[in-house]
């Protein structure tokens, strides 16, 4: 049987959904006896496409251009990665700040009409001959896939005219998925297929792939560096501030793993698959277990199993008596827990180090990977929500409202208008991950409990724009079983 | 029509219409788009406008139909239909407009017919077809208003002589839009007149649709907004003064102040005596810092309406040399470049500066390395940032897109916001 090329779209994989509400136990049994069918919403709130991030992914590679063929709007999330790129460069200490080479060919009336190939290549053009770069991603929009325009063949012939530019088509058109996340797959399969090639490098001894989104902080990297060159392994990370010399390095990697569970985590199959390179999917290491479990994931690949365990071990010693302090702040709280599929599962197992009790998980999408987490947390709390929706703050304050959590750990905007202390697990300037950044958010959150004052303040004053009607309906009354997508 | 653009400063239409949309209070945008559009429009205006967005819906708290694959192919008004009912069913505001996004304006899905079902019920559900690929985020101004003065604002209201309507300033898309109308609102309601700025004081659909009671419009800007003066005009019998720039400082905005009341007809004392003390308030300030400020020979980057005010302020009252003043908003009827060149160029007592429309940052960024003349401050955006840093200018930031600061009622406008403005500039360094 010929093999099938993944499409990038994350839909496509069999047992994949993202609209369903049910509990922890509900959805496991369920998923075992495959009794799980794809739904959609009847009514929904905006969702965040792929295009945003295959931009986000690849926004802070040195020497390249970044092309959205698009409208000018389909630029606006780039503001995001923007922002990190800026604050990271600050972080690592450069003084004059850059801003990245974002060219918008900026689609129109005409373009829709007769077609948007002039623009393309007057902005791909214009990025040669303004920056010289290595690279020049082309990023598909919504628009442009409609209209038909053919960005391979369009950006195979400028590659002809520029040779000393790599021309990158990404196709990242937002129609195409539900789960923004497919945008960091169109972005690694158009790295494998330009970029890479299939072509073997010499193997460098002990270098690690590193994979991480721009949302990661430089104060997490340097953790989880520290983590890993205690094993000895010396650390490619990648694309997140990089070059195209270290993702051309990426097939002279002895092993890669991801620090987050939907980065890369198809591209390091690629990788094994295609360049036998071995590769560790575990968790996000946020929290004790998460990060025992991730660290010996990758120690286990490069046979570094004893040593992790030694490591392992002393940093336990370290974090254990200033945990158990949170502990203490912390235990037999109830916690409701909003985000995306890495983040969200890591704070529900990091809630587990504090002894936090879970009512409630919303998570995008389920699958095989989420099966696995939750199998874990039913083992430790005995009911709990779960919502499976990219954000869709209706079903969000609907669930809040009724389960009162004492803290809400996620996106704060609406539990915060309910009056629930907030902490955010998403933090892309300021510590997270690894041993220490569990110390961090810890605090946080217990330090936002015992002074919850914002919220309650704000709740008494802002109201949010729903019907009080709308709080005693069932929050899963707009997910439908048929026509879903 | 519109250009390729290196680092584009604001959204495409539909970024336009939400942004002002989501500033009047209990209005509902409903997206009939792709799965991403929500986020985009929130993010290219209002999340560099000074991180502030609508408390009522914004981003992804904002309904939408989430266009996909399946309604690329086969239309997309089912679903349309059913993210109205849901909307109307659980969110509580006084009106919803449905916004075209490019998917469903390419396969060219009938809104009106959706709508007019729902609005037929007696529920406020009115249709904007603009969608997003045919401009940029002005546009969406202009488009929201010609909604409202077709499907909105209504006829035969009784007219209020006291009554004024304030336009030009965009919400969420100028940083500085509610500090601005705050302050033009202080200012008039001194010389005793009625104020509609939309976006402020809860205003909300209801003084939308009693708009055409006002006594005059008051445009402050020097180029949007004629399509819809016109229209509130014929439609109305609402006349319009233009006023072509932002005022910052004493000596503008008295000039304001004057035309407002020439206009209008006000009694003189009244408004000599408030122009002697809105004055006098900020010379007592200015009074106490003199020679604090080192003297600059400063460039603006910023959108026609701020660069003007930005401009004419430090030259006019602050006596620094203006160098070079970048317009970063895409403009291109030349009759508006004529009129903005002439604000800037018509200078009490300083040079004129070299005047440019750019909005291309590449463009931006080389035409301020190549200024032969020396350059010591620059105004201008999160954008521009780097090429001051890169040649050693001090730089303010105080223009769209602006992501490095919050900005909650701060503006550089009127009497009291030459204040802020003057403050920030300084620099102990």
């Amino acid at each position: 049987m010929a093999k099938v090329t993944y499409s990038g779209v994350r839909e496509s994989k069999p047992g994949r959904l993202n609209d369903l509400g049910s509990t922890g136990q509900e959805v496991s049994e369920n998923f075992k006896k495959g009794c799980l069918k794809r739904a959609d919403r009847s009514f929904a709130q905006g969702l965040q496409c792929q295009q945003i991030n295959s931009l986000a992914a690849l926004m802070s590679l040195e020497d390249a251009v970044f092309i959205s063929h698009s409208p000018q709007g389909c630029v606006g999330c780039s503001i995001m990665a923007v922002d990190m790129y800026r604050v990271g460069q600050i972080h690592r200490g450069v003084r004059n700040v850059k801003n990245p080479h974002l060219i918008v060919s900026n689609i129109d009336q005409k373009s829709v009409v007769f077609g948007g190939e002039k623009k393309l290549r007057e902005a791909v053009d214009k990025a040669v001959k303004r920056y010289a770069p290595k690279l020049a991603f082309v990023f598909a929009s919504c628009a442009s896939g409609i209209i038909g325009d053919d960005i391979d063949a369009i950006c195979s012939d400028l590659q002809t005219e520029y040779p000393d530019t790599l021309i990158i088509p990404i196709h990242c058109e937002g129609f195409k998925s539900k789960i923004c996340a497919s945008g960091f797959d169109a972005a690694f399969i158009s790295i494998n297929k330009y970029i890479l090639k299939h072509q073997k490098v010499e193997k460098e001894a002990g270098l690690i792939n590193l994979f991480a989104p721009t949302t990661v902080s430089y104060a997490d990297q340097k953790e989880m560096e520290r983590m890993l060159q205690l094993l000895g392994a010396k650390v490619n990370y990648i694309p997140f501030y990089s070059s195209l010399e270290k993702i051309r390095k990426i097939p002279a990697a002895e092993a890669s793993t991801s620090i987050c569970k939907v980065f890369a985590d198809e591209f390091m199959k690629t990788l094994w698959e295609e360049y036998e390179i071995p590769y560790s999917h575990t968790v996000m290491p946020i929290g004790i277990r998460n990060t025992d479990k991730w660290y010996r994931g990758i120690a286990k690949v490069i046979g570094k199993e004893k040593e992790v365990e030694e490591i392992i071990e002393k940093e336990h010693e370290r974090i254990e008596p200033l945990v158990k302090k949170l502990r203490d702040r912390l235990a037999g709280k109830r916690v409701f827990i909003c985000g995306g599929t890495g983040r969200s599962f890591a704070a529900a197992a990091l809630i587990d180090d504090f002894g936090m009790e879970l009512v409630g998980l919303e998570t995008p999408t389920y699958d095989d990977d989420a099966q696995v987490d939750i199998e874990y947390l039913n083992g430790i709390h005995k009911e709990f929500v779960v919502d499976i929706a990219n954000m869709q703050p209706f079903e969000q304050v609907n669930l809040v409202n009724k389960l009162k959590p004492d803290a809400f750990i996620g996106v704060p905007e609406w539990a915060a208008k309910l009056g629930v202390p907030t902490t955010h697990v998403l933090d892309g300037k300021r510590p997270t991950m690894g041993y220490d950044g569990l110390l961090f958010l810890g605090n946080k959150i217990a330090d936002q409990l015992e002074n919850p004052g914002f919220n309650k303040k704000l709740s008494e004053h802002v109201k949010l724009p729903y019907k009080e009607s709308w709080y005693k309906e069932d929050a899963f009354k707009y997910i439908i079983r048929e026509g879903g997508n | 029509m519109s250009n390729v653009t290196e680092f584009p400063k604001g959204g495409c239409v539909l970024a336009g219409i939400n942004s002002v949309l989501s500033a009047i209070d209990r209005v509902c945008p409903i997206f009939h788009s792709g799965p991403g559009c929500c986020m985009q429009t929130t993010a290219s205006d209002a999340g560099q406008s000074g991180h502030k967005s609508s408390c009522f819906v914004s981003a992804v708290s904002i309904p939408s139909s989430n266009m996909l694959e399946k309604e690329v192919v086969f239309g997309g008004t089912n679903k349309l239909r059913t993210t109205i009912q849901g909307a109307v069913d659980i969110i509580d505001a006084d009106a919803y407009f449905v916004l075209t996004g490019c998917t469903a304006g390419i396969i060219g899905d009938d809104i009106a017919s959706v709508t007019n079902e729902f609005f037929e019920k007696g529920i406020p559900v009115y249709p904007i077809e603009t969608p997003g690929f045919t401009g940029d985020s002005n546009l969406g101004y202009e488009t929201v208003w010609n909604t409202f003065l077709d499907k909105v604002i209504e006829k035969d209201v009784p007219k209020d002589d006291k009554l004024v309507n304030i336009f030009g300033i965009i919400p969420y898309h100028d940083p500085f839009w509610s500090g601005t109308l705050e302050e033009i609102d202080r200012i008039l309601s001194r010389l005793g007149l009625k104020v509609n700025t939309f976006f402020t004081k809860g205003q909300g659909i209801e003084t939308i649709r009693k708009s055409s009671g006002a006594a005059l419009n008051i445009i402050v800007n020097p180029w949007l907004f004629k399509g819809p003066a016109a229209k509130y005009e014929s439609k109305f019998g609402v006349p319009s003064l233009r006023i072509p720039g932002l005022f910052v400082g004493a000596t503008d905005t008295t000039k304001f102040v004057r035309k407002v009341a020439e206009e209008l007809h006000l009694d003189k004392d009244l408004v000599e005596k408030v122009i002697a003390d809105e004055e006098k308030y900020v010379y007592s300030y200015l009074g106490q810092a003199i020679g604090v400020l080192s003297w600059k020979r400063f460039a603006v980057v910023a959108d026609a309406n701020n660069a003007v005010g930005f401009t004419r302020y430090l030259a006019n009252d602050y006596s620094f040399t203006p160098v070079l003043v970048i317009i970063s908003e895409p403009i291109f009827r030349p009759e508006d470049k004529e009129t903005i060149i002439k604000e800037i160029e018509n200078l009490e007592y300083a040079r004129p500066p070299k005047v440019l429309f750019l909005s291309d940052q590449y463009e931006i960024n080389q035409a301020i390395r190549e200024e032969e003349e020396e350059i010591t401050l620059l105004v201008g955006s999160s954008n521009d940032r780097e090429v001051a840093l890169e040649k050693d200018i001090q730089f303010i930031l105080g223009a769209f897109p602006m992501s490095e600061r919050l900005i909650f009622n701060r503006t550089y406008a009127g009497y009291r916001g030459s204040l802020t403005f003057t403050e920030d500039i300084y620099d102990n360094n």
